[in-house]
């Protein structure tokens, strides 16, 4: 999941991988940088989402060179989106894309299955995502401050792995701000 | 049971009607890998079973590939697959060596094993475990069918992973000694041979150090040797022959000298 | 032209023996035989203004544009062959929807401009193909960096950015014209007036065809986005800048009158 606030973003991820019903990875790391500010939270299947993000690095990176100043998150959304859509019969991913650009500060952008891509104050996705959505619905306020929303994915992540077989491992958190990227995983019990 | 010649038989009617709907699962390929990532560098280890359906097909198969000089693979799945697959990356490694004129990084057999699996869509069936050491130090990787890759300081791939990962996950502490690293990964693909059927036979070590060459210890454990049994077993005197026992009745010499060059 | 060229101008894959590459210098000789075009980037936004020469008095005076919207943000005016223009302009349309559609974000202006820049000098390195006798003043607004921005894209496939432009007949003149304006506080309005002047000085109304004045702008006051200029406000500028350059004359003809006649005497004795 992702959620904005007024400085930046901050996004969260489980960290099971699973075969079936063997967990191949409990420790990966599902946010995965696009570009030094942009990150993406990949679910779905994990071969579909690394090589979707792997495309998308590769021409945000070649994107940015040519304009020669940082890409917007907007641009790295719809470079996912037209990889997703275009090629929706033979993937199957889902990615929340969220990061921050000198433009617009801080944004969240949810593409979904199909390939839709739409602008959102927060997201949420994965199998995890169906037992949080009135969590998250009661509980989210626009205007939260950096700690209310680390707070807020903390929470919505944990409930959501507690009640999915498919989640679970570690909190992976990312807080993207004008400042810099700061990277932490949280234990839970 | 009486057979009847003629009219229908309704003797599978019973299994068509189990199987519609939910036809069986494809059998797992039987084997057991894994790797780990110790103080100085990576251990890799495998067993020797290759199997064709429920049929031991090879006691003594060699599953660690070598990629590079200081990068080896190694693969579950079918066997042809990742052994192709490997010696097709392993000369990709080759060129880009020759043109760079460097080592070849872990990271670089990742990639083009992934981009290669996941153009195949899975139809590749080659569930590999990568380790090596480059300037950047230590890696270990475990890479799916599909193209989907993680880097884990341990990982084990098969039929017989479950068993191996058990022991790992019982065993593994950060920065073990190589003599340490090695016995673990031992227990570890022993844990598959013992109580995986698609496993068995022996146990193959490949110890990739640091700064080092690869050592590669085929035939590390073996268990499973059949020899002694075979000895203990008394084949009845008439299927030992003693030498001679067959009469010579003519002998024909016939020395074949160098070809002679046609005259044309 | 200091040298004839001889064999050295038969393609444009050929330098000549001082380093010229001649097809492009006489691709840009088609420009300066061209009507003026001007470009000034104000405070408050750009105006382009170009003199388009009428062959003919028939011809309606708003076809044949030289003046071209490429997207909302950005558009272009050309000065030299028409029709080698409007391949520039299909090309400069083309790229701005595909960045969009691509990269979901209005095209900078000033990837715009070195995208065509890139386009205009592959047809310099080709012998099967000509370079185009054509080039463009681009006016952008660059949304990101909220910056309007000015580029003239040349035959040889160089592009500059400006803070003033002016390419065909007149452009001497023009220049210095225009660098006697402050450029830091000139708003677009004002624009407008010192370019019908300017244009409307260039033009040698015994030499060349009658012209009709073609204005585009991108301004503050219109959200940036690129347009023509009203008429009404165009003839206006016309017609301020008609009356500017009479006065002018005046002023010209009283000094003249000054030096050459002295001064009558004053005194009433005077005989009439």
């Amino acid at each position: 999941m992702a959620v904005a606030y007024s400085g930046g973003v901050i996004m969260g991820a489980d960290s099971r991988v699973s075969t079936g019903t063997y967990v191949a990875n409990r420790v990966s790391d599902k946010v995965t940088a696009i570009h030094d500010k942009i990150y993406l939270c990949r679910s779905g299947s994990a071969a579909d989402t690394q090589a979707v993000s792997d495309y998308v690095r590769h021409y945000l990176g070649a994107h940015a060179i040519e304009c020669g100043r940082p890409p917007l998150v907007k641009t790295a959304a719809n470079l996912c989106k037209r990889i997703c859509y275009a090629n929706k019969d033979r993937l199957l991913a889902s990615v929340i894309v969220a990061g921050v650009d000198p433009y617009e500060g801080g944004s969240v952008y949810v593409i979904p299955l199909g390939g839709t891509c739409a602008k959102v104050p927060f997201a949420i996705g994965g199998s995890g995502s169906t037992y949080i959505y009135g969590h998250v619905d009661h509980v989210y306020r626009p205007d939260m401050t950096k700690a209310e929303c680390v707070d807020f994915v903390k929470t919505a992540v944990e409930r959501a792995m507690a009640r999915d077989g498919s989640s679970g491992g570690i909190i992976r958190l990312v807080d993207i701000s004008a400042e810099g990227v700061q990277r932490d995983f949280v234990v839970v019990n | 049971m009486e057979t009847t010649t003629s009219g229908f038989s309704f003797d599978l009617c019973a299994r068509n009607a189990r199987l519609e709907g939910k036809a069986p699962a494809a059998m797992k390929t039987g084997t057991t890998i894994c790797g780990v990532v110790y103080k100085d560098g990576v251990v890799l280890g495998a067993d020797t079973r290759a199997t064709g359906g429920s049929e031991v097909a090879d006691k003594n198969c060699a599953k660690i590939h070598y990629l590079a000089p200081n990068i080896y693979c190694c693969g579950a799945g079918t066997a042809a697959d990742t052994e192709k697959t490997t010696e097709l990356i392993a000369s990709q490694l080759d060129l880009l060596r020759l043109s760079t004129s460097t080592q070849s990084r872990v990271v670089a057999a990742v990639t083009l094993l992934k981009r290669m699996l996941f153009k195949y869509q899975g139809h590749i069936s080659a569930a590999l475990v990568l380790g090596g050491v480059d300037c950047k130090g230590p890696h270990l990787y475990q890479i799916y069918p599909h193209g989907s890759t993680s880097k884990l300081p341990y990982v084990t791939m098969g039929s017989g992973s479950l068993a191996a990962m058990s022991v790992f996950e019982t065993g593994y502490r950060d920065g073990m000694a190589e003599a340490e690293a090695v016995a673990l990964v031992k227990d570890a693909i022993f844990g598959g041979i013992f109580n995986d059927l698609g496993s068995g036979s022996n146990c193959d070590i490949t110890i990739i150090r640091q700064g080092g060459v690869p050592e590669v210890r085929r035939g590390y454990e073996t268990p499973n040797e059949t020899a002694p049994l075979r000895a203990a077993y008394a084949r009845p005197a008439s299927l030992r022959p003693p030498v001679g026992a067959t009469p010579v009745l003519s002998t024909l010499v016939d020395v074949f000298d160098a070809p002679q060059p046609l005259a044309l | 032209m200091a040298s004839t060229g001889a064999g050295y101008d038969l393609s444009p894959t050929t330098f000549s023996n001082d380093g010229r590459i001649f097809q492009v210098e006489y691709a840009t000789k088609a420009v300066e035989n061209s009507g003026t075009t001007i470009g000034i980037r104000c405070s408050d936004g750009v105006v382009l203004g170009v003199e388009k020469l009428l062959t003919s008095k028939m011809l309606l005076k708003s076809s044949n544009r030289r003046v071209a919207t490429l997207d909302a943000h950005c558009g272009l005016v050309l000065c030299g062959l028409a029709a080698d223009g409007r391949q520039i302009v299909g090309r400069a349309r083309d790229e701005c929807s595909n960045y969009d559609e691509v990269y979901g974000d209005k095209i900078p202006p000033r990837v715009l401009a070195a995208r065509l820049a890139d386009y205009v000098h592959y047809f310099t390195i080709h012998g099967a193909l000509r370079p185009f006798g054509t080039a463009s003043m681009i006016a952008g607004y660059d949304p990101c960096t909220k910056t309007h921005e000015l580029y003239a894209v040349e035959p040889s496939g160089v592009c500059l950015r400006y803070f003033g432009c002016a390419l065909g007949k007149g452009r001497q003149s023009a220049k210095s014209e225009i660098e006697k304006l402050d450029l830091s506080t000139l708003t677009c309005k004002d624009a407008l007036r010192e370019i019908a002047k300017m244009i409307h000085t260039v033009h040698d109304e015994s030499k060349d065809k009658p012209f009709a004045l073609e204005m585009a702008w991108l301004t503050k006051d219109t959200g940036f986005e690129f347009a023509l200029v009203p008429d009404d406000l165009v003839q206006e500028a016309e017609a301020w800048a008609k009356a500017k350059l009479e006065e002018d004359d005046d002023d010209d003809d009283d000094d003249d009158d000054a030096e050459m006649t002295p001064a009558p005497p004053t005194d009433a004795a005077s005989p009439s």
